[in-house]
Parts: C-alpha cells; sequence; structure tokens
C-alpha cells in the first residue's frame, strides 16, 4: 500500500495514541474503586503525556529520514478541517456528558444518601478520555478520506 | 442539491506532454504527488486556482481539462 507522507505521520500518531492511552486507562480501570485523584495516578498521567510527547519525536525523526516531508497543500487542509469538524462533536459531546454526569451525580447525592459519587479522579479521566477519542476520531477520518477521496 | 460530476484529462494530458510524470506536474502547480494522483482518479475536485495552475501547466483552456458532468446530462 502506496502511504503518503501525511498518512505515514498520522499512522504513527494514531498508533502512539492507542498504546500509550490504552495502557494509561486500562490502569485507571483498575484504579475506578479509589475514591480520590491521588498523586500515584498523576504522576502515571504525567508519564502518558510525556511517552506520546517522546515516541511523536522519535517517530516524526525517523520518518523524516525515511521519505521526505513534504509540505501540507490544499487537500490535506481541506481533509484535516473535516477531521477536527468531527473530532469537535465528539469532543462537544463528551463534555456535555461529563458536565450531565457531574450534575446528576449531585443531585442525587442531595436528594437521599447513594453511593453515586463523581470524584476529581473521574472527573479528569472522563475529560481525558473525550480528548483522546476526539484525537482518534480526527486521525481516523483523516486517514479514511485519504483512503477514501473527497468528492 | 444534487452534485455533479467533476471530470478530466489530467492523465492524458501528461502523456501528451512527453509523459511528465506526477512528480513534475505537482510540483509545477505547487501540490504533493498525492494530490496529483487523486485528482487523476477522480477522487478530488481541485479549488479553482490550482485547476487553473494545472491548465496553465498544460498551456489549454480550463475546460479542456476539467468537464463538469451536471446531473441532469447524465439522467438524459
Amino acid at each position: 500500500m502506496d502511504l503518503s507522507y501525511q498518512e505515514k505521520s498520522i499512522l504513527g500518531s494514531l498508533l502512539a495514541m492507542v498504546v500509550v492511552y490504552g495502557y494509561y486507562f486500562a490502569a485507571v480501570l483498575r484504579d475506578a474503586g479509589r475514591p480520590e485523584f491521588d498523586g500515584g495516578s498523576l504522576t502515571r498521567l504525567i508519564l502518558a503525556v510525556i511517552a506520546i510527547i517522546v515516541i511523536e519525536i522519535v517517530y516524526h525523526i525517523v520518518l523524516a529520514l525515511e521519505s521526505k516531508p513534504e509540505p501540507k497543500d490544499e487537500r490535506d487542509i481541506l481533509i484535516e478541517c473535516k477531521a477536527y469538524r468531527n473530532a469537535y462533536f465528539l469532543l462537544a459531546t463528551g463534555a456535555f456528558l461529563v458536565i450531565a454526569c457531574v450534575i446528576m451525580a449531585t443531585l442525587a447525592r442531595e436528594a437521599a444518601p447513594t453511593r453515586i459519587i463523581v470524584t476529581p479522579f473521574i472527573t479528569v479521566n472522563l475529560v481525558l478520555l473525550f480528548m483522546v477519542l476526539a484525537e482518534l476520531m480526527k486521525f481516523l477520518t483523516q486517514l479514511f478520506y485519504y483512503r477514501q477521496g473527497l468528492r | 442539491m444534487t452534485k455533479g460530476r467533476i471530470r478530466n484529462n489530467v492523465r492524458r494530458l501528461r502523456f501528451d506532454r512527453s509523459e511528465m510524470t506526477q512528480q513534475e506536474l505537482a510540483e509545477k502547480v505547487g501540490v504533493t504527488r498525492q494530490t496529483v494522483i487523486a485528482i487523476e482518479q477522480d477522487k478530488y475536485s481541485p479549488s479553482l486556482e490550482v485547476a487553473f495552475r494545472i491548465a496553465r501547466v498544460f498551456g489549454v483552456p480550463l475546460e479542456e481539462v476539467f468537464q463538469y458532468g451536471a446531473p441532469d446530462a447524465e439522467a438524459a
């Protein structure tokens, strides 16, 4: 399969995100029972962000050495715009859901004693989850349009 | 509104111009080779500016490079 420089760049970023944040959220799910956003979880989040940055830098250096970098042209920018639109809708939906989740949990707790609580740990990770999903949506939309075409 | 189809003769015109490569055309027009490939495969309709630049590279009028097939005309 003949992939352009842009496609290789997107594919690398997509895989890096899936691996790093897949590992991160798997670890978060293991800790889901904990009520508070503790220091260990914060360290893991920082490590995940650093890992993504390092992987991206190394990958793009290797990619630049292996294939000649091409500047974005009008088609690349148009595809990126469409990808950002899809990512925006997903992120906006996620933000709405997180807000609704926090409000409903607060109302439920005020109405009657309940075990439903939304801790800062859960809120931060829900926001992060939707940010990651929005980014994945952007990459997948770009790859789709590069393969499918813009008709 | 039903979309029409824009067809092009870029591939034929390239071969008519002493088999100009996709890379050469891309460099002259100022786009990537992948975009030239997408245009030739009817997977991308370029902007008006790029369309004019392609026509200028081949030295022909725009209509000779790109043709618009209106939906009504195709149905008839």
